[in-house]
């Protein structure tokens, strides 16, 4: 758990404290970056330059909350820029394995975990045909449970477009399911 | 019916992908990297603010910032001032140049030839009027003007010898209510 106190002692500048915030925030913001990327090296990049930057702004950072808005909002901004140089030389993924692995897991009593590749397998198929806005609206919303007013405070985007791109992703997943599910 | 089917599905594709959180397997070499790279940030960086505090830093004292405020509008008024002046001065000036002209003296037969020889070039026209005489024309009036002014001054040297000649002349400027001019 982070809490105010702990950011107030790296701000200090001790580098101990500090690394007991990575090691904290590192696994939900890895979680971030890695469903909206799908790639673990990169997604591990976007980790380290986002605890480099809430370094350089820990002076800004006043309470908890706002900490974990700022993380997600710095990783979210460097998966976006990466999405947008990504799309020019976007590959279509194997479609097929997608859906069978799917297929398993949906008929699985409970269904167990998917494993990093299978995510980021799963995920590049579901949001091959989306934008990189859309898409960030999609697993900020759909996956990691957010509300408009958090997307919208995270992304800067207005909720009328946060809804707006919304229900064009979910439009467009819940049709491939169907299709190919 | 399809409809709720289809948004069955798509919950159930949901809520796999929720619940699957991705595995972070090398926390601690996110870890090293992160402090390595802040350790590099804070050693580039401290050097450079200290410097940058230590040049600039009086520039945040009140009275300071308030009297180079007052000093640089002062300065830009100076130089607005002295900008004016200076085009006063060059109208002047230019006006200076073309009165000066008017009254050139010829008195050299080298100051004649310039004055041919800019006549020729400016298309064998005076700058004042559009009337065009010819080469010798110009010549002849040069040399006209000359013979006055020497004639002139023979005619001053006369008077200045001769004193009852001079009183003469003197007494008749008085009389043509002229101005008195002392030779």
């Amino acid at each position: 758990m982070i809490d105010i106190k702990l950011i107030e002692e790296c701000r200090g500048g001790n580098f101990n404290n500090f690394r007991k915030l990575v090691e904290l925030s590192s696994p939900f913001a890895y979680s971030v970056a890695f469903r909206m990327l799908g790639d673990e090296d990169q997604a591990k990049d976007i980790v380290q330059e986002t605890m480099v930057t809430i370094w350089q702004k820990l002076k800004k950072i006043k309470t908890a909350e706002v900490y974990k808005t700022w993380i997600y909002r710095i990783v979210v901004n460097k998966c976006y820029d990466h999405l947008r140089n990504k799309k020019r030389n976007r590959e279509h993924m194997a479609d097929e394995k997608t859906w069978s692995i799917l297929s398993e897991r949906i008929s699985q009593m409970p269904s167990s975990q998917l494993e990093n590749d299978e995510t980021a397998r799963i995920m590049g198929t579901l949001t091959d045909k989306l934008s990189p806005k859309q898409k960030t609206i999609f697993i900020l919303s759909e996956i990691e449970e957010m509300t408009s007013d958090e997307i919208s405070e995270i992304t800067g985007i207005s909720k009328s477009v946060i809804k707006a791109n919304l229900y064009y992703a979910r439009k467009s997943i819940s049709g491939m399911i169907e299709k190919y599910l | 019916m399809k409809m709720e089917q289809e948004n069955e599905k798509y919950e159930k594709v949901l809520n796999i992908l929720r619940e699957s959180k991705p595995e972070l397997y090398s926390k601690e070499d996110i870890e090293r990297e992160v402090i390595k790279r802040i350790s590099k940030v804070n050693q580039s960086g401290l050097n450079l603010y200290e410097l940058i505090d230590f040049l600039f830093s009086w520039i945040y004292i009140g009275w300071v910032r308030r009297s180079l405020i007052t000093a640089a509008v002062l300065l830009v008024m100076i130089f607005v001032y002295q900008q004016g002046v200076m085009l006063k001065q060059m109208n002047f000036l230019s006006r200076q140049i073309i009165v000066t002209g008017g009254e050139m003296q010829i008195s050299t037969d080298q100051q004649v030839e310039k004055l041919l020889l800019m006549y020729k070039r400016s298309g064998r026209r005076f700058p004042s009027r559009s009337i065009t005489i010819s080469e010798k024309q110009m010549k002849e009036l040069i040399d006209s003007v000359n013979n006055i002014q020497i004639k002139y001054k023979d005619l001053m040297k006369l008077i200045e010898e001769d004193s009852e000649l001079k009183k003469y002349v003197e007494n008749k400027l008085i009389e043509n209510n002229r101005t008195k001019i002392k030779l």
